[in-house]
């Protein structure tokens, strides 16, 4: 009689253990399946030249150099330091635009009260369905009369104006947690709203900032399409384009090259994930960041 | 004169009260459009403003060096009935968003619920899961997967040690499409974090009374797990699918530009861009952007109308 009633209890205490060898056996078979290709690249990126792309779905390269780096790096016209720094500058001033944008948007939305408040707001969720595509040719036609086309300003300038909804959004929702008791103590002693954002609303969402900031960074360094239709000159161009361009001129006989530069235009992206991993994880499963 | 004066102090009082009212609206909402104030310019300058340019550019025929030329429905008539590109563009992502969409979910939601209820290790796996999709869209992953799916790639040399001779997979139009779709579904990580804090919320003594009950996991999984998420299922769906339809460095790169073999890899976003950039058909571009946004607002409308048959709500 006993054993028939632990016989549930009994079947729910072995089976999670038993299951859990299986799930990890599954998880890092996954995993390995995951990564494979990119330590594919990384290893193809270290073979020398001469050693033939098929045939080797391996890992170890029959013998280690760093050629393919340093060849890849001065392989066009312009050097890949150059779009490394173009990049950089373009990522980190597109990062402070929007955080800086998004931010007092945000403080506006979500602290201060004024009039078609809610009105606003209902337009600025409404814009982040919409596909950029809409305004692209009018917004090309504008950048191009402003004499801004092979500028680095068509893809800076629009973050100094908040058109990512994405990161208002985000921030509106943090700054509606922070105690408004804050700003009401800080009000009543006089202080103007542009010091209560400043001084109470800022330093308590130095998390909200961060995880903008890293998407912001990894989302205009990875863009592709903006640089590819506003940049031509090669002494302009972003990572991503040097990329284009390298595998237009070099076509599959320096394959090896091609990974070592595509692995490096991704390591700012790994150095990121590496230290900011909790931020990205957060933010996305709070927010339902898009990827 | 009496009358008079009373008269005149009433206007004055009017217009004191009148710059009063001014006065105080100012204060009222000063603050709040100052700091409104990037968003709103952005809005207008570069939202609203170019929309509606866009909307009567797609009426127009638009080279970018004349004036544009009004021509009423002429580009939507041209894409409905006289243009084979616009077809198969529709035609090759509508079946990306088909198959992308609920494979990559599925994977998703598999593997959260392999990873759920704080196993060890779970911030490894989590981390190795999410990394592809956030190196995602970038050229160098796009230049990885050609190279994986080339005729001498990876892939096939994988096969060839078991025997099997593969096809070039990216030149060849049966296959081109789907090392794309692999791509994508590579990139499940996002929608498993989003899957994995929806799961956190479902109470635990749910799936222990259903197990005392005598419930089976599957049983459990319909009965529990996929009513109880489906609000993430849902916003899932919705954004993977926007996501799917804007889908455009991966097809550029590996078909270097052309959306071939065959227009087997010609995205929308793809089209649009060679219309817009390669030829120079500003007006037609516009006209494709404008039907992408109607699309995206139709797919939108129609899952949000679908879900009180399988969305649950808790309230």
């Amino acid at each position: 009689m006993t054993d028939a009633v632990h016989e549930v209890p009994g079947r729910a205490s072995t089976h999670p253990r038993l299951t859990g060898t299986v799930r990890h056996v599954l998880l890092i078979a996954i995993s390995f399946v995951m990564i494979y290709p990119i330590l594919w690249m990384l290893s193809g990126s270290l073979r020398p030249a001469d050693e033939l792309f098929g045939g080797d779905a391996g890992l170890m390269p029959s013998q280690v150099t760093l050629q393919a780096y340093s060849d890849g790096w001065f392989g066009l016209q312009v050097t890949f330091g150059r779009f490394f720094a173009n990049s950089l500058i373009i990522a980190v001033l597109a990062t402070v635009g929007n955080v800086l944008a998004a931010s007092l948007v945000a403080f506006a939305f979500a602290r201060l009260k004024f009039s078609g408040q809610k009105f606003w707001f209902a337009l600025m969720l409404g814009t982040l369905m919409l596909p950029y595509h809409v305004t692209l040719i009018p917004q090309y036609v504008m950048f191009r009369s402003l004499g801004w086309v092979n500028t680095w300003w068509p893809l800076i300038l629009p973050k100094y104006f908040a058109v990512d909804a994405f990161f208002i959004f985000l921030m509106v929702q943090f700054f509606r947690g922070i105690p408004r008791e804050l700003d009401d103590a800080a009000r009543m002693d006089g202080c103007s709203p542009w010091r209560i954002y400043r001084k109470i609303i800022l330093p308590l969402s130095m998390p909200v900032l961060a995880t903008a900031a890293i998407f912001s960074f990894i989302w205009t360094w990875e863009d592709f399409f903006g640089p590819l239709i506003y940049i031509s000159e090669m002494s302009q161009y972003t990572v991503q384009l040097g990329l284009r361009s390298f595998i237009d001129s070099s076509g599959t006989s320096s394959w090896n090259e091609l990974f070592a530069m595509s692995l490096l235009s991704l390591v700012p992206i790994f150095l990121i994930f590496l230290f900011f991993q909790r931020l990205l994880i957060e933010g996305i499963a709070t927010t339902g960041m898009k990827r | 004169m009496a009358a008079h004066n009373t008269v005149a102090t009433s206007n004055a009082r009017k217009q004191v009260a009148a710059g009063g009212w001014l006065w105080g609206a100012v204060r009222r909402n000063g603050a709040g459009y100052l700091f409104l104030a990037p968003w709103l310019i952005g809005f207008f300058c570069l939202t609203l403003g170019p929309a509606l340019v866009s909307l009567y550019l797609s009426f127009t025929n638009y080279d970018l060096l004349t004036t544009p030329e009004f021509v009423g429905m002429q580009n939507y008539v041209r894409m409905a009935t006289a243009d084979p590109k616009f077809i198969a563009s529709i035609r090759v992502t509508l079946l990306y968003v088909a198959l992308s969409v609920p494979l990559k979910l599925a994977f998703a939601l598999a593997v959260a619920m392999v990873l759920n209820r704080g196993m060890r290790g779970l911030p490894f796996y989590r981390a190795i899961f999410y990394l592809p999709s956030l190196l995602g869209t970038s050229v160098a992953i796009a230049v990885l997967w050609r190279q994986l799916f080339a005729a001498d790639g990876m892939v096939n040399s994988l096969l060839a040690q078991f025997g099997v001779e593969g096809p070039s997979w990216i030149s060849n139009p049966n296959y081109s499409l789907y090392t794309l779709v692999v791509l994508s579904v590579w990139q499940f990580g996002s929608p498993m974090i989003i899957f994995l804090a929806g799961l956190r919320q479902i109470p635990v003594d749910m799936y222990e009374a259903a197990s005392l009950d005598g419930a089976s996991p599957a049983r459990q999984f319909f009965r529990i797990t996929l009513p109880l998420l489906s609000p993430v299922i849902f916003f899932n769906v919705v954004i993977q699918t926007i996501e799917a339809f804007k889908a455009f460095t991966p097809a550029f790169i590996i078909s270097g530009g052309s959306g071939g073999p065959i227009n087997s890899t010609l995205f929308y976003t793809l089209y649009l861009y060679q219309e817009a950039f390669s030829y120079f058909r500003m007006g037609y571009a516009s006209a494709l952007a404008w039907v992408l946004v109607v699309l995206i607002a139709v797919f939108t409308a129609f899952s949000f109308l679908t879900t009180k048959y399988w969305v649950h709500y808790d309230d």
